[in-house]
């Protein structure tokens, strides 16, 4: 349906550039004829030339950018300023149709109010702000107006200044002078003001917007300001001298310089077809330069470099963790629209895949993505899931082992605390029994007793070292150089340390360190090393440990310290006689 | 000989405290945690501090901490720290950081109340004490070429009790041997070691156990 409204839409399109051509032609030949000294563009051949190639090429942009992309206005406004452009030549048709000329008049009133709105709305053709939206409604509303008074309550004959048309309006209900008079000049100022409206908000956005959005808004934006500063310049020559003349040089200097805004404008319009056209086929050629395997961003990357904004950013939507994700499976921000910036959210198959954020000088992504891009962008959508999905089961891994880890921690306490106490208490009941004993005289509990001290002596000293064994408390509160060198000193090999760590690592780090090398230990003893070489270096980023002995060659896999290291995205090799493992820390 | 007992269990500092007294020490006072100790400690001022490592809030080193703030604070006030861990590096690290008047002891000879008794009284006297447990685990350490092989059998003896402190006559009572013999085993291990001898007791001490450790 759309598309053929859009189709029937560009057949009246390619209808307006005969009908264009007809009215320039008409405006040149009026120029050189009847008009020559009730226009500007009958001043000279080089005004002629200038007025007649500032509309039609304003039309010939319209036209382009409309083919181009119908759904904006954009092009539409164009081709509706451009031909009104002409108004102001066909008014001075002297002797020409009387309804002609009236009918130009009016028009004529419209043709700083489309630039404006065209100015405005550019480059999306909607306008963005409060202050845009109001600006362009309330001029129109002003041309209208005036407009209507004009048509009402001006007698040409009875206009003192009147120079380009003194003779015709059809539509005249009753000469006002005073009224009209009051009309031309309010609606002179008032179109001034408007017009130092649209260079303000313009070279606001200019400033405030990113630099992508910025590049995109310039060759429309500085000849409308252009334009603008000439509106201004008319309204302030006509106050000073209220007779317009062609033949004055300010107010032929003006108007040739209005003349050159049309056509710089324009030619902007035309450059910014040209080029979305460029990106287009770069956006359609991204899917083919992305080979067979991508690494992820290589799609945010590509499609940044087609369409000129390198800070063009790619989320992903996972709707099962209803969560957006980069293209790493990395967590972000909802993305929202900014200042100069515009989101886009792509969807296939009526899911929503992907959300772009981007320039808001870039209209239609949504359009212009074709089917490749989109099978591209929802295979590293899938791809930044699996990632994510890797990241959830990275960190599940490391909580395992932590929980492990303060498992082990809370033991060992829980034995010092607790049976420990209790022993010792035991030990001081039983001593205490002893000294009884022995103040008795009876030697033979005595005996008994002092087995029973030993025993629980025995029982403290076991105690202490299954606490040890679970969990040495000395590598929590002193780090992993003293807790390894308390590993040598009981170990049943000799063990050279070459410790070069500095600082302090995480505990799980530190642990994970700490067992590799008490398992290597016991592991060489198993296999009659006769010594083995630790060795623990430290940079910003990681703890490299290294287990050496020169023991028979190792049948064990090591499959727990691998799965340990491994929760900490380390590295574990296994050599025959050989563990090295490399820990990220820091 | 008056002492400041701390032990966050009121059972086990009870039962130190009674048999102390028994012994008869006089304790002056008792804390239950680090920053009563040292305000006990500020009070009292006592000879020797019995301190358990493991106090409140972290039940961790301490007792380690408030040794060393002590030491530091009242130099004549001797510690001895009481410790679940036959960690060298803990024993070391309190002896090398506040030489002379300090002790670590494993709790559990907290009621070996003659062991605890002699340690307070070497204290007092300005030996350092390091248990039994961690030297003979220092010295049962495994080497590869074992440089104490070359000591005699009396000479590890005396050896073992350097490292635990001992001057040479409370050695050769130990050993039921004369104070000169005890010098000339000395000279001979230090010798054999190649180590250099100090007069000072408690460097002796350090550098026997640093070279056990290398």
């Amino acid at each position: 349906m759309t598309a053929v409204l859009i189709r029937r839409g560009n057949l009246a399109r390619l209808a307006v550039g005969p009908v264009a051509l007809a009215v320039g032609l008409g405006a040149l030949v009026i120029a050189q004829g009847p008009g020559r000294s009730t226009t500007y563009a009958g001043h000279s051949s080089l005004t002629a030339t200038l007025t007649v190639a500032a509309g039609l090429a304003l039309v010939g942009a319209g036209l382009v950018t409309a083919l181009d992309r119908p759904a904006a206005r954009i092009g539409d406004l164009a081709v509706l300023a451009g031909l009104v452009w002409f108004a102001s030549v066909w008014v001075g048709w002297d002797n020409g149709p009387s309804l002609m000329r009236s009918l130009a008049m009016l028009a004529a009133g419209f043709t700083f109010p489309l630039l404006l709105h065209l100015a405005l709305a550019y480059p999306s053709g909607r306008l963005r702000g409060a202050v845009p939206r109001a600006l362009v409604s309330v001029v129109y509303l002003e041309a209208a107006i005036a407009t209507l008074g004009r048509a009402l309550f001006r007698d040409p004959f009875f206009d003192p200044n009147c120079w380009a048309n003194c003779t015709d309006n059809l539509f005249l209900v009753r000469s006002l002078p005073p009224l009209a008079r009051g009309i031309e000049v309010a609606d002179r100022w008032f179109t001034a003001a408007a017009a130092a409206a649209l260079v303000t908000v313009l070279g606001w956005r200019l400033l405030r917007d990113s630099r992508p959005a910025r590049r995109a808004l310039l060759p429309v934006a500085l000849p409308a300001i252009l334009l603008a500063v000439t509106v201004i310049a008319h309204a302030i020559a006509l106050q000073r001298m209220p007779l317009e003349d062609p033949s004055d040089p300010i107010f032929g200097t003006i108007f040739l310089i209005g003349c050159v805004g049309v056509l710089l404008l324009a030619a902007g319009l035309a450059w910014a077809a040209v080029r979305t056209r460029v990106q287009r086929r770069a956006v359609a050629r991204i899917a083919t330069s992305l080979g067979q395997a991508p690494p992820p961003g290589s799609l945010q990357a590509a499609l940044a470099q087609a369409v000129g904004d390198p800070e063009l950013q790619i989320t992903y939507w996972l709707p099962d963790a209803e969560q957006f994700v980069d293209a790493t499976g990395r967590l972000v921000a909802d993305p929202a629209a900014a200042p100069g910036r515009a989101v886009t959210t792509l969807l296939r198959d009526g899911r929503r895949i992907a959300v772009v954020s981007h320039t808001a000088a870039l209209p239609d992504l949504e359009r212009e993505l074709g089917a490749a891009v989109r099978l591209a962008l929802e295979n590293e959508r899938l791809q930044a899931q699996a990632l994510a999905q890797l990241d959830q089961l990275r960190a599940s891994r490391i909580r395992i082992v932590e929980a492990g880890d303060s498992e082990r921690r809370r033991l060992e306490r829980d034995l010092h605390d607790g049976a420990q106490q209790q022993l010792l208490a035991l030990s001081y009941d039983l001593r205490l029994a002893r000294t009884q004993a022995g103040t008795d005289g009876d030697a033979a509990t005595g005996t008994l007793l002092a087995e029973a001290i030993g025993q629980a002596q025995a029982a403290l000293g076991e105690l202490r070292d299954l606490a040890h064994g679970i969990y040495p408390a000395v590598l929590a509160e002193a780090g992993l150089t003293p807790a390894l060198a308390s590993l040598a000193d009981a170990a049943p090999l000799p063990v050279e340390i070459h410790d070069a760590a500095e600082g302090r690592c995480p505990p799980v780090v530190e642990t994970c360190a700490y067992l590799l090398v008490a398992e290597a230990l016991d592991d060489a003893a198993g296999r009659d090393a006769s010594h083995a070489i630790v060795s623990v270096v430290q940079d910003a980023r990681r703890l490299v440990v290294t287990v050496q002995d020169d023991g028979t060659d190792r049948t064990a896999t090591m499959v727990q310290l691998a799965d340990r290291v491994g929760a900490q995205d380390g590295q574990l090799a296994v050599e025959p006689t050989r563990l090295r493992a490399e820990l990220p820390c820091g | 000989m008056r002492v400041v007992v701390a032990d966050d269990t009121m059972l086990i500092r009870e039962g130190i405290v009674r048999l102390l007294r028994d012994a008869g020490i006089e304790v002056v006072a008792e804390a239950e945690d680090a920053q009563g100790l040292l305000h006990q400690v500020r009070l009292t001022g006592p000879d020797v501090a019995l301190v358990d490592i493991r106090m409140p809030p972290t039940h961790t080193d301490e007792g380690l901490v408030a040794a060393q703030a002590i030491r530091a604070q009242h130099p004549q006030v001797g510690v001895l720290v009481l410790s679940q861990y036959v960690e060298p590096s803990y024993a070391l690290r309190l002896i090398q950081e506040q030489p002379e008047r300090i002790g670590y002891l494993l709790k559990e000879r907290v009621f070996d109340i003659a062991t605890v008794v002699d340690a307070l009284r070497r204290i007092v006297d300005g030996e350092t004490v390091i248990d039994p447990t961690i030297v003979s685990r220092l010295v049962g350490r495994r080497r590869r070429q074992d440089p104490l092989a070359a000591l005699s059998v009396r000479e590890r003896q005396v050896l073992e009790l350097i490292a635990e402190g001992m001057s040479n006559r409370a050695i050769a009572a130990r050993l039921y041997v004369t104070e000169r013999t005890v010098e000339a085993h000395t000279t001979q291990i230090f010798q054999k070691l190649r180590l250099p001898e100090s007069p000072d007791q408690h460097r002796r001490v350090l550098a026997v156990l640093a070279f056990l450790r290398s």
